[in-house]
């Protein structure tokens, strides 16, 4: 497979796992809890902190995933588990369309188990130090991989099909491309909006991003059978 | 007086009302001391509100705190109502 089709796939990938939600969430909780009791300048910290989080349960799930295949599946993923992944990712995109946000038309809230958005509620409340905001981060991208698993593998598989030198930027690439919304919404804040007015944003836009993120996926979907399978 | 929450119930407190306010309003940089008129103005009108009650639910408490604070100031009203309803 050329070059350009692995790093097309990728950049895809990371379009795709940028659109969901739950981490962007996590960082407009964090941001509302920390400048209610810090200072800016350490509320910048901790967003830092927590993008930091973010990217790095990506990139290691990236690596984990690639050292696994190489391992276990010989280099590359078999026809069978390309067409697992492709079904698995339109599955999420159908369920997307339908289901990605619960009912109520001024709300974000996510179809998550109560108890555990209260507990990323309640860890976003307590947070006061970088390790804390970290592992928040860390914590709110793992919460995602019901729907982000299948695009790591797709990811994994591309990048062992790059040469040597590429594998380590593209896998790069593709946690900065990940983390493109929290980085802009620390732009947002430091120059000045609250993230009430993100949140603002967000509620009103909340059908454009379903349908986004469930694009995102059918077509990620589509792009992997196309290219991979057929 | 004495508000319901989850099944368990709490003792009313002006201050923790004061208190969540003042974080809400720093969330959305509100200068520091019309925060505090604001906080004031509220916990004051909820206090006569609550007098003449001997138990009320933390949903009628919260909705009394965002009908005060849009008249006084809708963004941090929107914030008070809607914190928890982020993810």
């Amino acid at each position: 497979m050329s070059d350009i089709v692995c790093i097309a796939t990728i950049i895809l990938a990371g379009i795709a796992q940028a659109s969901l939600q739950l981490s962007l969430g996590g960082l407009v909780l964090l941001y509302h809890n920390s400048l209610g009791k810090h200072r800016r300048r350490k509320t910048r910290h901790l967003a830092k902190d927590y993008i930091f989080g973010s990217c790095a349960i990506t990139f290691l799930m990236v690596c984990t995933l690639c050292f696994l295949i190489g391992n276990f599946f010989s280099g590359a993923l078999a026809t069978e588990w390309l067409v697992i992944c492709a079904g698995i990712l339109a599955g999420s995109g159908i369920a997307m369309w339908l289901l990605y946000y619960r009912r109520g038309k001024k709300t974000t809230e996510l179809w998550l188990p109560k108890p555990f958005t209260r507990f990323i509620q309640k860890k976003a409340r307590n947070t006061n130090d970088g390790v804390e905001a970290f592992s928040l981060g860390l914590l709110s991208s793992f919460a995602e991989m019901p729907f982000s698993f299948a695009v790591y593998f797709v990811v994994a598989n591309c990048v062992l099909h790059m040469n040597g030198v590429y594998q380590v930027i593209a896998v790069v690439i593709y946690t900065v491309l990940t983390a493109v919304p929290l980085i802009a919404l620390k732009l947002r804040v430091k120059t000045g909006r609250s993230a009430v007015e993100a949140q603002k944003w967000r509620v009103k836009n909340k059908a454009f991003s379903r349908i986004f993120s469930g694009s995102a996926f059918m077509i990620l979907a589509a792009f992997v059978l196309t290219y991979w399978v057929l | 007086m004495a508000f319901k929450k989850k099944k368990i119930t709490y003792e009313y407190s002006s201050n923790d009302i004061k208190n969540s306010i003042m974080l809400n309003a720093r969330s959305i940089n509100l200068p520091e001391g019309w925060a505090k008129q604001i906080a004031t103005r509220v916990a004051k009108s909820v206090d006569e509100w609550i007098a003449d009650k001997e138990i009320v639910t933390e949903g009628d408490l919260r909705k009394k705190i965002v009908s005060e604070l849009k008249d006084l100031n809708p963004d941090l009203a929107y914030a008070y109502q809607n914190h928890d309803k982020i993810i």
